[in-house]
């Protein structure tokens, strides 16, 4: 079962993306700002993280550049979900960037073909 | 146009041989043989000397001629009169007379009086005129002053020392009556001159400087103004004085931050509302899908969820239109027990649905309080809402509890306790709490909660006292009158709000 960590400070929206997630065959795991994000990359090997850009402390952008930094995580795909509108610059090398509200089937199709 | 001379004479060949000899020198000459033909002429002539025998002991022609220099002051009177009745004649008209002749009239001394005569008509001439000039003078100064006192500026007259030596109605109402002090003084309340001084441009230049500046008033009020400077000369040219027109523009400025902040407002809405509606989907699809499977447990959840949102979503339109509209707070009195009810009816199922415990600690017999209770309920439940969610965000610590407190200090005043052992505030949120768009929740913030909460704790005249140590939690104290306060200390229309952006003196949000 592949492995998706969700990044975002929102419990809410955290909760709507495990479920989502689960439903759909996904194994999950969450962390609410970027140095629990980065621990919890390190200990879960996932297969995909989403990540949120705008949180309390360190942004989402920095969490990508220290992941990028790591070689075990470097290869890991991210899907960028977050409310601003213009974002695909933030992290260049994000394989989507979804903006809040997102498309659900949009997101699990971008899921499935970054999993394949 | 020849002068007219009245001749008033009862001897008629008299009359007759200096009438002939006036004409010849150009004079136009009326004869009256006694004092009752002279009214009729009079009305009908433009007559400027009267030479008149008063034919004493009959006083009728003195009288005419009394009543004559009463109605036409103008007129020169010339007496001629036996020399026996001169004595007379002067004890009776005395100044009214510019020359006074012996009978018979000799031609040298009527030459003379004539010719005195026209020198006072000229001189009256002339001092009738200057005072026509005066008079106009007078007139257009008070339209000049007039105009000076009503332009609807701030118009101050400085010398080179900046010092004032003329301000008009609309300055001295603001700023004082402060002729002969300095104007960096009235204006800034500084002891020496401001640089970029307009004033000293325009004395170096002769020419007109605008500038923008703050200045205070009297009662300390801050205005921002639009001045102009212009030179004033004296007939060499010189540049002597400067005059300095102010417009106070505080009220446009007022407007333009409050449009701005509504720009703001509305970027910084967008982006907590999109994590709104995002969570809200969350909620609907947990809903649907519990539905198809009928998962009782997720179908609660899930519309626990849908109900917060929907909540969050209400409060944020709420507090838009809060901000974007000015209205007055409708005051009622209100049961506080049942107030607080509602507060916590609200607070709990948001505790709940966190995992966070709620203690409430309520005084008995709290009586009524007066206050916009809709505004009111809603403030009390951001502050408790900002409670949870310090808690909630909080992840050094396992257990986590809300204290809500209720009691009568005394003072005729009612206190609010609202504690939490969640993350606790650095000094700079601590600072920054209250202040329009400032947020520590990241996208789940508006940065407008606690603004208005504040706002609305103010307008009802109460006051909040904010201890709080991170990692360890913090404690609101909210003390607010019973009664409604005579002066809010804040009323909520637009360019006062636009202010909370500009001083950050402690106001603000979530």
């Amino acid at each position: 079962m592949k492995k998706i960590l969700i990044v975002d400070d929102d419990p809410n929206i955290v909760d709507y993306l495990v479920t989502l997630f689960e439903d759909n065959g996904y194994a999950t795991c969450s962390a609410g700002d970027v140095q629990e994000g980065l621990a919890a990359a390190k200990k879960e090997q996932p297969d995909l993280i989403t990540l949120d850009l705008e949180m309390p402390g360190e942004w989402g952008p920095r969490f990508y550049r220290k992941m990028s930094e790591d070689k075990g995580l470097k290869n890991i795909p991210v899907i960028v979900i977050t409310g601003f509108s213009e974002s695909e610059h933030a992290v260049g090398k994000a394989v989507a960037s979804l903006t809040k509200p997102f498309d659900r089937e949009e997101l699990l199709s971008i899921v499935k073909e970054s999993l394949a | 146009m020849a002068i007219e001379i009245l001749l008033i004479d009862k001897d008629k060949g008299h009359a007759e041989a200096l009438g002939v000899y006036l004409e010849r020198q150009q004079f136009e000459v009326y004869k009256a043989g006694s004092p009752d033909d002279v009214p009729m002429l009079f009305d009908n002539l433009s007559v400027e000397i009267v030479l008149a025998d008063p034919g004493l002991p009959d006083t009728d022609t003195v009288h005419l001629l009394k009543q004559i220099k009463k109605s036409h002051p103008g007129v020169q009177l010339i007496i001629m009169s036996a020399d026996e009745q001169l004595d007379q004649a002067m004890d009776l008209l005395k100044q009214d007379v510019v020359h006074y002749l012996r009978k018979p009239v000799k031609s040298a001394a009527l030459d003379l009086a004539v010719k005195q005569a026209r020198t006072w008509i000229a001189m009256n001439k002339k001092v009738a005129r200057y005072e026509k000039k005066f008079k106009d003078l007078r007139n257009a100064q008070n339209l000049y002053q007039q105009l000076f006192d009503e332009v609807p500026c701030y118009i101050s007259v400085q010398d080179r020392e900046f010092r004032l030596t003329a301000t008009n109605r609309m300055f001295k109402r603001d700023f004082g009556d402060e002729i002969g002090s300095y104007c960096y003084e009235v204006y800034k309340h500084r002891g020496s001159p401001c640089r970029n001084c307009p004033v000293a441009a325009t004395f170096e230049d002769g020419l007109p400087h605008p500038t923008e500046e703050i200045v205070t008033s009297k009662s300390g009020k801050q205005y921002n103004v639009l001045t102009w400077t212009a030179p004033i000369r004296n007939s060499l040219g010189q540049v002597t004085q400067v005059m300095e027109m102010s417009t106070n523009i505080t009220r446009l400025r007022q407007l333009q931050d409050h449009l701005t902040s509504l720009g703001l407002m509305i970027g910084s809405m967008s982006h907590g509302g999109k994590g709104m509606l995002t969570a809200l989907d969350g909620g609907v699809y947990q809903l649907e899908t519990g539905l198809a499977r009928n998962d009782e447990q997720r179908i609660s959840k899930a519309f626990g969820q849908v109900k917060q949102m929907t909540g969050r979503i209400r409060n944020m339109v709420l507090e838009i239109l809060y901000y974007a509209k000015s209205r007055e707070l409708s005051y009622e009195p209100v049961d506080i027990s049942k107030m607080v009810e509602k507060v916590l009816n609200n607070a709990k199922a948001i505790a709940d649905k966190n995992g966070i415990n709620l203690e409430a600690s309520i005084a008995n017999d709290l009586g009524a309080i007066e206050v916009d209770p809709n505004w009111m309920q809603a403030a009390l439940v951001n502050f408790m809402e900002n409670a949870v969610d310090a808690c909630t965000y909080d992840r050094s610590k396992e257990d986590h509890t809300v204290k809500f407190d209720v009691f009568d200090p005394g003072g005729d005043r009612i206190c609010f306790v609202i504690q939490d052992n969640g993350m606790g505030m650095d000094q700079e949120t601590r600072e920054k709490m209250f202040t329009l768009f400032f947020t520590s929740k990241g996208s789940q913030g508006t940065g407008l909660g606690l603004f208005i909460a504040n706002r609305v704790i103010h307008q009802h005249g109460g006051t909040i006292k904010v201890e709080s140590e991170l990692q360890k939690g913090t404690r609101f104290k909210i003390s607010l009158p019973r009664q409604k306060p005579e002066q809010p200390l804040r009323t909520d229309k637009p360019e006062k709000w636009a202010n909370g952006l500009l001083d950050d003196s402690g106001k603000g949000s979530t």
